[in-house]
């Protein structure tokens, strides 16, 4: 048996046209820069505090075998002051310069992510949706959250120690220089030996960590698959029968950490290997010189430095294993963030970006106050947003007076560029037709009702609404039309009314307990123990599925928009629920023109017409869902 | 949370080994950093004061080779251990979840984090902690030891400085827990805002706000910095002030050892055996503490995985039935009120969902026989459950199911599609073993075989998740075929035409009669044909409390 093919994962993002899939993205979008490793003002401040402690521990070591040595001699004690003075600095400087630079390190890395989670998400705001995989865009969407984190986090976990040990090796070679010069050709040789084999192993990471994380994806998704599977597995007795699934995918994990475990062991011990050669080397080198051109305490000073780089680059392997986490973070999230908009003329206005970005800005300086202010207000405030937007207002209010009609004329369309999933079709949708897409799944349903929606610009053929090709109306006018239903509706942390409220920003309270009344949700409203103040969302519990699904129907209906699409919005319920959740909706939704894409029966009693879309196999195969690689 | 939860080695056999393995591997490199360090002090000692350096020259050598070579070891095997111990623990988890009953298992969020995240969590745990943990256990009483041995004045300071560290760190800990706590909520609170609206983006783009959201985040990060760095700016005070600690005792050591020295109290070679020691001591336990922050995640993951593994309920549900290798005999099978062979029989049945308002299904009673039974009634009359207590998937609250000693087989509402090919979604379950010609057999009995032989994978035809690529009905076919290859003694279906137009309902309700010629067939369902055809039907009546 084999494991569960790839392409039920979570899609994979269409890759940009014509563009190398990672590095290159800068290419498209010079003004956003590819993050990566940086090094600027902060940071290189944290560097060099870094450096400075990990010198202070290096000097620690030295000065104390200087001190010991010199001791012994029995000298008079005031000649041993400097010396103890030096060693107490150290020794409290180290702790102190450590702590300075984490603050400053880990400041400068949160600052970096503020920045550039607003950067991602105003990039990812044009490619929402139809760039963000077909299926569990939500996971996507959290893969991208987690990369952009990982690619923050690097400056600490790698640039600071990088900077840092090079410092603290430049420093100590610069000082055996000072006093023997073929020691400091020892301590030298050791540093690019350290050098060389820190950036061997970086290569290797890069490669031994996309084999795990490749591996352990897919242990994860098998045991996913089982998880949610469990009592449907048990009902045919296959309860053991996937054992041999996670067998698989078990055994490359087991064999991508032991390949990892391996390079990561041969680096620490290849290290090693070289402090001794330094430390024998310096102890040959140096014997000759002792008590002649030579004092016996910088003698076991230069002795000891080696030892003490060693105990300073003990943490560069895991440095290096979160520099090829980050890359690959960052690579993954270019090959998001730099797709090319699946719809012309984006609906990104730079104007509101420049005003934006001055708000950003100009509140940083009060938010130190109420930084820890109330979580209730900071979940509202996240959702509201101050008052109504002007040119959405007009819009929502004169909607249901103007449905438009709907024509498609030849229309083709692809996920991604230059492949054809649909098509030619042509389709009327006369204003308050109820039409239903049907056909098998991978038919293109979906690619069609993102046609409708303008998530995704047809190939060939033409889109009209009322008349007018769709490509010459502003996206944000023609999408304004559209409250779209799918089958993954989140509910955002804040309250009910809120969460519904954001589908029309000026609605009443009584407007939103009619949605949600309309929607099926009258008993369910009533129950909430705080009314329309009750939170929602962390992680929706004590919401069902089916009320989830009517949440959502809610939020389209109190949008007052003239055409409803709904993709499968039934598609996680069971059968009782879906018939009572579509005879609701479809009750609710008089006047308005209805687009359904079902691969089930269900609702469809209500549309006044059926279209069938694809249903030749051959065509609609798993690969042909642009999920697969 | 516990620094060790010895339940890991007590009831998880494969973690024995690695647990064993890497506290010998620690003991050894222990022993090697001691000598290493007494062959680098006497190397010291030789060069200043004159004297052949080769001899301590090639201890330190050896004793360096010896701590490479048990580094790399440690480093590689315990990477494989935490590799072991986690997919070990996944295997024993899924396996305890897929042997339980419906109502054993965690909730499905829960359940889904816990077998992906939450094992994987545990490999940083065994591969990075537990070795520090082990190192922290056996390097410092080996060095005061060395360090009475060589200098009793060092080994009695370091005796009564030793014990400050982790006192510290707990006092720092207990006076801090309180604020820190406090500042979880609004953190976590802030952390989660952009993954939220992330995560809605759709919804956003969707209603048009999504760009009203660049200056919340942007407002929300800055939040989220200052309130992170005052939380940080603790944990690194404490660290800082434990660095201190440390290092002051070693000063300690070292002026002790100095003045000795300088008053000729004491040779060079074990003064500087004691003030090289010193460190040695005190480094592990602070490290042990900055490792058992990173792996606090493995650390509670692994004691949720201990606590759900030890879970087994008092009146689990018996579902040996369901796992291939074992003999069938359960709890909720009594063959001496069955009144005849291969029929089921449920008497005064009630069942509760957990955490439910009420009863799902109350006091019901049925008999069904050998032939087509349907089941009808109102929408969540509980027909479902009924089915699902049949199957022994769940336990009735009161009553008792009577079925046959022989094979169940439920097809569920969604039936379970992996992303594999025919053959290998065809053999799951109690099929396991049919051969190809069995196989096609059943196809070309549910009328697949045409589709399935015009591709050139033949059986191997891959399918997508959850049956992408296949419409309803071929969908509904292919369950009906798998449940022809289980040929169980008792077939359970659930609305298995629901989805599906006239024509394929027709030929999936023949294929249902046929099925029900030599077997209890229990059908559940809505469709009129499917009724008219069965040989019996029974009813569930509306529940007499409607809830939400």
């Amino acid at each position: 048996m084999s494991t569960p093919a790839t392409q039920g994962s979570p899609a994979q993002p269409t890759p940009r046209r014509g563009a190398a899939t990672t590095e290159g993205g800068t290419r498209h979008t010079p003004a956003l820069r590819h993050r990566g490793l940086t090094f600027r003002g902060p940071l290189r401040l944290a560097g060099l505090l870094g450096g400075l402690a990990l010198a202070c521990g290096v000097a620690l070591t030295a000065t104390s075998g200087w001190l010991i040595v010199q001791a012994s001699s029995r000298p008079p004690v005031l000649s041993l002051l400097v010396a103890i003075v030096a060693v107490r600095t150290f020794g409290i400087a180290r702790p102190l310069f450590r702590y300075w630079e984490r603050l400053r390190s880990h400041d400068a890395a949160l600052a970096e992510l503020a920045a550039a989670r607003v950067d991602t998400y105003r990039r990812l705001i044009p490619l929402t949706p139809a760039r963000l995989g077909r299926r569990a865009r939500s996971d996507v969407l959290s893969a991208a959250v987690k990369d952009l984190d990982d690619e923050v986090e690097a400056q600490v976990r790698v640039v600071v120690p990088l900077v840092a040990s090079l410092f603290a090796g430049l420093v100590a070679i610069a000082y055996a220089a000072s006093v023997h010069l073929p020691a400091a050709a020892a301590i030298t040789a050791l540093v690019l030996l350290l050098a060389g084999i820190v950036w061997l192993l970086a290569r290797l990471e890069d490669s031994s960590q996309r084999e795990g994380l490749e591996a352990r994806a897919q242990a994860h998704r098998v045991a996913a698959l089982v998880t949610t599977n469990a009592h449907e597995l048990q009902a045919i007795g296959a309860g053991g029968d996937t054992d041999v699934w996670l067998d698989q995918a078990h055994e490359r994990v087991r064999r991508a950490a032991s390949r990892q475990g391996l390079i990561r062991a041969l680096a620490a011990a290849l290290m090693l290997v070289c402090i001794a050669g330094a430390t024998a080397g310096i102890a040959l080198l140096v014997e000759p010189s002792v008590g002649t051109t030579l004092s016996r305490p910088v003698a076991a000073l230069l002795l000891l430095i080696p030892l003490a780089l060693g105990e300073i680059t003990a943490p560069l392997p895991e440095a290096m294993g979160a520099l090829a986490r980050s890359r690959a973070a960052a690579a993954r999230l270019q090959g998001l963030v730099t797709q090319e908009p699946a719809v012309a003329q984006a609906s990104a206005p730079d104007r509101s970006f420049a005003q934006l970005g001055t708000n950003a800005r100009g509140e940083r300086a009060q938010l130190g106050e109420n930084a820890g202010g109330g979580t209730r207000q900071l979940a509202e405030s996240a959702l509201r947003e101050g008052s109504p937007d002007p040119s959405f207002a007009h819009l929502g209010t004169n909607a249901p007076g103007g449905v438009p009609r709907l024509e498609l004329r030849g229309v083709s369309a692809g996920w991604v560029p230059g492949r054809t999933d649909i098509g030619p079709i042509d389709l009327v949708i006369e204003p308050g037709d109820h039409v239903a897409l049907v056909g098998p799944n991978g038919a293109g349903k979906s690619t069609l009702l993102a046609v409708l929606a303008r998530h995704l610009d047809p190939s060939g053929g033409a889109y009209l609404i009322d008349g007018e090709p769709a490509d010459a109306r502003p996206l944000e006018v023609t999408r304004a039309a559209y409250a779209i239903v799918d089958d993954e509706p989140h509910l955002f942390t804040s309250t009910v009314r809120e969460n519904l409220r954001l589908a029309r920003p000026e609605a009443s309270d009584a407007e939103i307990e009619q949605a949600l009344d309309a929607a099926g949700l009258r008993a369910w409203r009533t129950h909430l123990r705080a009314g329309l103040e009750t939170m929602l969302g962390e992680g929706n519990t004590g919401v069902s599925g089916g009320e989830r699904a009517r949440i959502a129907i809610a939020r389209a209906l109190l949008s007052q928009r003239p055409v409803l699409l709904l993709d499968e919005p039934v598609a996680h319920l069971d059968h009782p629920t879906a018939e009572a959740v579509l005879a609701d909706l479809f009750a609710a939704s008089a006047g308005r023109t209805v687009v359904m894409v079902s691969h089930r029966e269900e609702g469809t009693q209500y549309c006044g017409r059926i279209v069938p879309i694809g249903g030749r196999l051959e065509e609609a195969g798993p690969s042909a869902d642009g999920g697969g690689r | 949370m516990k620094p060790f939860d010895p339940r890991l080695v007590r009831e998880h056999p494969k973690a024995r080994p690695a647990v064993l393995l890497l506290g010998g591997l620690g003991v050894l490199s222990g022993i090697a950093t001691v000598v290493q360090v007494f062959a680098v002090a006497r190397l010291v000692t030789r060069l200043v004061d004159g004297g052949g350096i080769a001899g301590p020259l090639s201890w330190a050598l050896g004793a360096f080779a010896a701590r490479a070579a048990l580094s790399a070891l440690t480093e590689w095997y315990a990477a494989r251990a935490g590799a072991a111990v986690s997919t070990s623990l996944r295997a024993a988890l899924l396996a305890s979840w897929l042997r339980r009953g419906a109502d054993e298992r965690p909730e499905r969020t829960t359940a889904l984090t816990l077998a992906t995240q939450g094992t994987s969590a545990v490999e940083p745990y065994v591969a990075k902690y537990l070795p520090t943990l082990v190192q922290a256990a056996v390097l410092p009483p080996l060095v005061v030891a060395c360090m009475f041995a060589v200098d009793w004045v060092s080994g009695l300071i370091a005796v009564l400085t030793l014990p400050l560290l982790p006192f510290f760190a707990a006092l720092i800990g207990a006076t801090t827990r309180d604020e820190t706590a406090k500042r979880w909520e609004t953190l976590s609170r802030l952390s989660g805002h952009f993954l939220d609206v992330v995560r809605g983006l759709p919804t956003l783009v969707g209603y048009g706000r999504a760009e009203k959201q660049l200056s919340t985040i942007g407002t929300v990060s800055e939040k989220h910095r200052v309130a992170t760095m005052r939380t940080l700016r603790l944990a690194f005070m404490s660290s800082a002030a434990l660095e201190l600690l440390a290092t002051l005792s070693v000063a300690i050591v070292a002026v002790a050892v100095g003045l000795r020295l300088a008053h000729g109290h004491m040779e060079l070679l074990p003064g500087l055996t004691a003030i090289l020691l010193a460190p040695e001591a005190y480094w592990p336990i602070r490290r042990v503490g900055a490792e058992f922050h990173n792996a606090a995640d493995g650390a509670e993951a692994l004691t949720t995985v201990l606590d759900e593994l030890a879970a087994t309920p008092p009146d689990h549900v018996d579902l040996a039935q369901l796992t291939p290798k074992s003999a069938p005999e359960g709890v909720s099978r009594d063959k001496s009120t069955s009144p005849e062979p291969g029929s089921v029989s449920v008497a005064d049945v009630s069942y509760a969902y957990p955490g439910a308002s009420g009863p799902a299904l109350e006091g019901f009673s049925a008999d069904f026989t050998s032939g087509l039974t349907a089941v009808t009634g109102p929408s969540g009359a509980g027909k479902t459950t009924l089915l699902d207590l049949i199957a022994g998937l769940r336990v009735p609250s009161t009553g008792t199911v009577s079925r046959p000693s022989g094979r169940v087989h439920l097809v569920t509402q969604t039936p379970f599609i992996a992303a594999a090919s025919v053959a290998d979604n065809l053999r799951l379950g109690d099929g396991r073993d049919a051969t190809d010609d069995q196989l096609w057999a059943a196809l070309d009995r549910v009328g697949l075989r045409e589709l399935v032989a015009s591709r050139p994978e033949r059986l191997g035809m891959p399918l997508g998740d959850g049956g992408f690529g296949l419409s309803a009905g071929q969908r509904a076919r292919l369950a009906l075929a798998r449940a022809i290859l289980a040929d169980p003694d008792v077939l359970l279906l659930d609305e298995p035409t629901a989805h599906l137009d006239p024509a394929s309902a027709g030929l999936a309700h023949d294929i249902i009669r046929e099925l029900a010629a030599d077997r209890t067939v229990i059908a559940v369902t809505h469709r009129s044909e499917l009724v008219d055809a069965a040989d019996a039907v029974v009813t569930v009546p509306a529940r007499k409390a409607v809830t939400a």
